[in-house]
């Protein structure tokens, strides 16, 4: 893709005669009108609608617009009403009281009530369902519904994840579903939903169209309709884009710095957006194995990187460095927490600590073996690149590394699965939910199992079963924000990066929030609109 | 045979580690290694390797070439109807259509314009026409097709507008009558099926520019000459005809080649054809789709090579008579 891309740049210098034709369009409309419609992009097919069991992400960017769940993230990742108005948690924490809000839905008219919620839940939790992320879900022990507007929960334990998992499980008809195979049923591809946008059609392998539901939980959408087209390849994207076909696409860091300010004209009409992306990139050292063992080593190497370079080298500046597994600038992340900063000095004074001697050709030895190990990561052009920056800087202190890229179902089974790795760069996201259980607990480190770091801190782990059964944020953030801190000084991975999340939008589109809240620009989607002057030669097929 | 192939097929597939549990979305702290045990159980992955292939013969037998593990149990080869009717249609079936379309578009202009270019070639051989043609067709050959793709695309698309960019249809185009819905198809596949094209002209009108020089040789033409026909004749009617023998086979040989899509050109054009479909269950592994795909290629490859020699035979008397004898 990258090469793809490069040439574009170069087709742009290349061909240097412009379009005459160019409409002149006044942007600055902006009469709040209904109607409209909204063309977007997206790389890959959604493989069903039904969100707990698709799992890939155009699917559930899809889904999440036509149906609901019972409750939401606000646009600063605080809970909000969706299906259910309000919710309570009982003294001993450990039953949940959801409120449905009276005289909801489905977009065929149909009332949705709380044995639409009852069913889904029983539905996840049936282990006859196809679903990844079932366990959750088991762990309530009784659910009931006393009457047509209340779902009451009750856990064994209190779980203190317990919102966030049902901010994520989208309610289903239980009025079509009931007698349907959920592996099977036709209903991935033709659902009825509760949310503002409700399936129009959907042409295989070219585009989703939405049109907009009046009877949605959160009301009606101003735009009329949605169409995601299906373009694989990003620089089709950006081309249609240029064409003025599509209105909005996600945009890699060379298009958002070099390419859109170089196409003055383009630049004109369209908005770019920046937010804090969902996940981070970090080096993870494989603690089973020497020299990871040794805290200072892992400590050195963390010193040895020079994280600003990284992100300006790979993400052209567009990214943030972190300090802790949340998101910037929510609250669970601990602000008194910095960065490890680069300092090859400070890197090798901790390695002499750990018994490290500079032999006669520059390398690091200790007890007659150099220092040296392998990367892996999978094919990822910018984690590849992190690992090349990565490479060289441990070379300036004497370290050898060798770096190789797996394709990702190998890179799964055969090196992260077995543990038969040095160190990898990969990804995580920044989760909503502080709990980062099965990522950090030394119980988790079986084969498939989430901790393949092998990191283990008794601390550590009682922090984490803490922070799983305190639901009172106050006290919850504390127990995170210590666990931030054991995790950064123990630097069983080394944090390179939060990317931003790029997207560029065409400026008839209307109503985005700039700057991008927490939640990102997308979350108040519903609240987009395009005044009458700045539409399409709309295409209306009623 | 085709059990054979099927057989070496399967065992390749799952040589390749992973399955469909271990994709890049399911690399997910929030989906638990039970469940994704479960799932395995539930596709029978957790199987050894001879007892799936049993299973999946089984079904085979049936025609049932089963349900794609990806997408949500769509029936990997044609339409299923489930109890209220609801009709879900087959990967395949979606598949199949378009890129056949443009394959055999492709092909028909592949070999209509290199039999015309290395007819020429041939008849004016080593003029400054033939080494134009050569240079050209060799051009197109080495040019990659992506990076061709995209200059065209700016050029047309961005630049001036004259075809769409990518896509197989226009947004509002069913309110197109129905020739409108079929000028609209075309305009969308100019550019994917010129490009795919390109890389196959080189060959081929090689191919007719040698055998034409090869034909213009021997004697008949010679006498032919001598008889006073006129030089059309000789070139049109006898030559021709000689020369172009080869290419059934290769028309033969080209069947299998007309279900398999090129994956950049599909994505570039974001047309939803063969070779998304297989390099996606590959990266996936699918592996009900991938078998699926691999059989009907394999099928094909044996038709393929029947055709060939049954044309082949009646095309040209000589072989026929050998049969005989």
């Amino acid at each position: 893709m990258k090469q793809i891309f490069l040439l574009i740049l170069l087709l742009i210098f290349l061909i240097s005669c412009s379009n005459n034709n160019s409409e002149v369009i006044d942007y600055k409309d902006n009469n709040l009108s209904n109607g409209g419609v909204l063309i977007n992009a997206m790389s890959a097919e959604p493989s069903n609608l039904i969100s707990m069991i698709a799992g890939d992400s155009a699917s559930s960017a899809i889904a999440s617009k036509i149906f609901n769940s019972l409750i939401r993230y606000d646009e600063n990742l605080n809970f909000t009403s969706d299906i259910a108005e309000s919710w309570k948690i009982s003294k001993n924490q450990k039953t949940i009281t959801f409120k449905i809000k009276k005289g909801l839905e489905w977009s065929d008219g149909v009332p949705l009530t709380s044995a639409d919620v009852y069913f889904t839940w029983k539905l996840i939790t049936n282990p006859n369902t196809r679903t990844p992320y079932g366990a959750d879900y088991t762990l309530v022990s009784e659910a009931k519904i006393p009457d047509e507007h209340t779902f009451i929960v009750t856990y064994d334990q209190n779980y203190a994840p317990a919102l966030d998992t049902w901010a994520s499980l989208e309610i289903l008809p239980k009025h079509i579903l009931e007698n349907e195979d959920i592996n099977s049923t036709f209903f991935s591809r033709k659902p009825i939903g509760s949310n503002y946008y409700k399936l129009g059609d959907w042409i295989s392998g070219q585009q989703v169209n939405l049109i907009k539901s009046d009877n949605g939980v959160l009301g009606a959408p101003h735009i009329d309709k949605l169409t995601s087209r299906i373009i694989p390849d990003t620089s089709s994207q950006f081309l249609e884009l240029s064409a003025g076909n599509i209105d909005l696409m996600n945009i890699n860091p060379i298009q958002f710095k070099r390419v859109f300010p170089a196409k003055p004209k383009l630049k004109r009409r369209t908005e770019l957006y920046k937010e804090m992306g969902n996940g981070y990139t970090y080096l993870g050292f494989n603690l089973n194995k020497k020299p990871f063992d040794d805290k200072r080593v892992r400590q050195a190497i963390n010193y040895a990187i020079n994280k600003e370079e990284v992100i300006k080298g790979v993400l052209l500046g567009l990214g943030e460095p972190i300090s802790s597994p949340y998101k910037p600038g929510t609250r669970w992340n601990n602000p008194s927490l910095k960065p490890y900063a680069y300092s090859p000095k400070k890197a090798l004074s901790l390695l002499k600590e750990a018994g490290y001697k500079m032999s006669g050709n520059n390398f690091l030895v200790k007890e007659g073996k150099a220092l040296e190990f392998e990367i892996i990561t999978n094919q990822n052009k910018q984690r590849e690149m992190t690992a090349v920056l990565i490479q060289r800087r441990l070379k300036e202190i004497g370290i050898k590394v060798s770096i190789r890229v797996i394709e990702w179902a190998s890179f799964v089974n055969r090196f992260i699965k077995t543990g038969n790795f040095d160190v990898v760069v990969l990804g995580w996201s920044l989760s909503l939910d502080p709990d980062q259980y099965n990522i950090w607990h030394s119980s988790q480190q079986g084969p498939g199992q989430f901790n393949f770091v092998g990191y283990h801190n008794e601390k550590v782990d009682l922090l984490l079963e803490k922070g799983r059964r305190e639901l009172d944020l106050d006290k919850r953030e504390k127990i995170y924000h210590e666990f931030s801190k054991h995790l950064l000084e123990d630097s069983p991975i080394v944090y390179l990066y939060a990317g931003y999340g790029l997207t560029a939008v065409n400026k008839r589109i209307k109503g985005i929030k700039m700057p991008a809240p927490p939640a990102g620009i997308y979350h108040n989607s519903y609240n987009w609109y395009i005044p009458k002057s700045l539409r399409r030669n709309e295409f209306t097929d009623k | 045979m085709l059990i054979g192939i099927s057989l070496i097929s399967f065992f390749i597939m799952h040589l390749a580690p992973g399955d469909i549990t271990s994709s890049e979305a399911s690399f997910n702290p929030k989906a638990s290694e039970e469940s994704r045990q479960k799932l395995r159980e539930l596709y029978n992955l957790d199987k050894p390797v001879i007892i799936q292939y049993g299973l999946w013969l089984k079904r085979m037998v049936k025609l049932d070439f089963g349900n794609s593990f990806a997408s949500h149990q769509r029936p990997v080869l044609w339409e299923k109807k489930d109890n209220n009717g609801n009709v879900i249609k087959g990967l395949i079936q979606e598949s199949l259509p378009i890129t056949l379309l443009i394959n055999l578009i492709g092909i028909f202009l592949i070999f209509s314009i290199s039999i015309i270019l290395g007819t020429i070639s041939a008849v004016k051989q080593n003029s400054i026409v033939d080494r134009s043609i050569t240079f050209f067709i060799f051009v197109a050959f080495a040019i990659p097709g992506f990076w061709l793709a995209l200059l065209l695309m700016y050029w047309t698309g961005v630049l001036n507008q004259w075809l769409p960019i990518s896509g197989l249809h226009s947004l509002d185009y069913k309110n197109f009558s129905e020739i409108g819905q079929f000028l609209d198809l075309l305009k969308h596949l100019i550019l994917p099926v010129s490009i795919s094209m390109l890389s196959g002209l080189a060959g081929i009108s090689l191919y007719v520019r040698n055998g034409m020089l090869d034909v213009l040789h021997q004697d008949f033409i010679t006498t032919a000459r001598s008889k006073g026909l006129e030089e059309k004749t000789i070139i049109f009617t006898h030559a021709l005809k000689n020369a172009i023998l080869p290419l059934i086979t290769i028309i033969g040989l080209s069947i299998p080649g007309l279900i398999g899509g090129s994956v950049i050109t599909e994505s570039i054009f974001a047309i939803p054809g063969m070779g998304k479909l297989f390099y996606d269950s590959v990266l996936m592994r699918d592996f009900p789709v991938i078998m699926g795909i691999l059989t009907i290629g394999s099928v094909l490859t044996l038709l393929g090579t029947l055709i060939a020699d049954i044309g082949y035979a009646w095309a040209d008397p000589r072989i026929r008579k050998g049969l005989v004898k």
